[in-house]
């Protein structure tokens, strides 16, 4: 035993050592990834709702903005209201897959739920 | 002594392995921002992920406020509307020429010459019906026929507007296509308004928003590099009367387009065409959209009101319909 390279124990160590680099990568690159919804105003998020926490009605009028009401509530989130002309982004609905996204043009503001599966989505 | 040397090893093993891997796993950075009247995100891996980011953004702006934008004074295309005609430089010439090819092959379904009509029905600020005197009083200011081009030269009667809504987004790719090029860029996502560039050597999904208004898609493409463009009647519209507007006008009659189709996307491997033949081919109809597409080798996906899809025989099976309620028109 004593003539040989490694010893069981050192096998061990570095079997240790080496799980633990590989646990630590992977602990980079998964990022635990609840539902959460970024608000962004004008390219600025301002706002991060965790969708999956959110249960009674969350009421939010993002900073920047001149009167926009998003409502998040049951894990959705939507635009409620805006004083934009056409009201396009209330008309998109609720938001609560991964990758949903509603813009308001005229008023810069953007709801992303993070995380798409896809690589981008045409429109 | 010698089990703390072998420890010591594993240790520098270690360190060196995550090292590495902070070096050279890929950046990715990100950017977000409004320009040309739209939404812009852009999302770019590599070692200059962020040198990349910057010019990005800087020269979208640049080319909205110094050529494409007609509402921008001082831009190209704003003194060419107000002097009715001048001089061109290289790359706006060549963007005009490339649209007068997509209106000549259209039949004159496509119309980058419709600023004046635009104006009357008002999308997105302060949309109304028009007066049919009024329309076509801007549709006389209307027409690739109205531009006299000699060399780098383009003349016009006063009143008729050149207007870029259709392509902007699309010449938007092909710039940014340019940029990546430039610094050996690996992988990319650009999306202008929706109209979208992937960028890279592997399979990309682009999905397909879902044209009733839902903030999901319907439809998944599995698509190597090339640009995407959709025209849908839910982009921009307005409703009077019980009656809904959309913005895609036909040239024709300088109204929304009335068609069963709801939305077309187009593969391209240029944008600027991607973007101007999704219009032309919402314009055209299923049948002449697919042809006009097979004359420039571009693929296209058309959905209409019945939740039926047509797609051109290149991309079919590259299509991957999500949303139950949609289907192959054709196995329906």
């Amino acid at each position: 035993m004593r003539n040989k390279l490694f010893r069981k124990t050192d096998l061990i160590i570095i079997l240790t050592v080496a799980l633990a680099a590989l646990i630590f990568i992977l602990w980079q690159r998964s990022g635990k990834t609840p539902l959460t919804a970024d608000i962004s105003v004008n390219g600025k998020t301002v706002e991060s709702v965790d969708l999956s926490k959110v249960t009674d009605r969350v009421e939010i009028r993002p900073e920047g903005t001149v009167d926009v009401l998003i409502v998040a509530e049951n894990g959705r989130i939507r635009f409620e209201f805006s004083d934009c002309p056409d009201k396009l982004c209330v008309k998109q609905g609720e938001l609560y897959r991964k990758g949903d996204t509603a813009v308001c043009l005229p008023e810069k503001t953007v709801i992303t739920v993070r995380g798409s599966e896809l690589d981008a989505v045409t429109y | 002594m010698k089990k703390k040397a072998l420890v010591a090893v594993a240790l520098i093993i270690f360190a060196f392995a995550a090292v590495t891997y902070f070096v050279y796993a890929p950046k990715s950075e990100s950017v977000d921002f409004f320009a040309m009247d739209t939404y812009m995100s852009f999302t770019v891996k590599g070692r200059a992920a962020d040198k990349v980011a910057e010019i990005v953004k800087e020269r979208i702006i640049c080319l909205d406020e110094k050529i494409l934008s007609r509402k921008r004074d001082g831009s190209e295309v704003n003194l060419l509307n107000k002097n009715h005609g001048g001089k061109l430089s290289a790359k706006l010439g060549k963007y005009i020429s490339d649209l007068l090819d997509v209106s000549e092959k259209s039949g004159g379904k496509y119309d980058f010459t419709l600023g004046a009509v635009s104006d009357l029905w008002g999308f997105g600020k302060a949309p109304a019906v028009p007066g049919e005197d009024e329309l076509n009083a801007a549709l006389n200011l209307a027409g690739a026929d109205k531009l006299t081009l000699s060399g780098s030269n383009i003349e016009f009667p006063q009143g008729v507007i050149i207007d870029f809504g259709s392509a902007g987004k699309g010449i938007v790719l092909d710039e940014i296509k340019t940029i990546l090029d430039d610094y050996e860029v690996k992988e990319a996502v650009m999306s202008a308004g929706g109209s979208i560039l992937v960028y890279g050597s592997r399979e990309f999904t682009v999905g397909i928003k879902d044209p009733e208004g839902g903030s999901g898609y319907i439809a998944v493409l599995h698509v190597p590099q090339c640009c995407v463009s959709t025209s849908g009647s839910y982009e921009r519209y307005f409703e009077s009367d019980g009656k809904k507007y959309h913005h895609i006008l036909d040239p024709e009659t300088g109204c929304p387009a009335e068609n069963s189709l709801i939305s077309v996307t187009v593969i391209s491997q240029s944008g600027i065409l991607s973007d101007a033949l999704s219009t032309a081919c919402f314009v055209c109809g299923v049948e002449d959209g697919i042809a006009l597409c097979e004359e420039y080798g571009c693929e296209a996906v058309f959905i209409d009101n019945n939740h039926g899809i047509y797609a051109t025989d290149g991309i079919k099976n590259s299509l991957e319909i999500t949303d139950g309620a949609y289907s192959f028109a054709d196995e329906k």
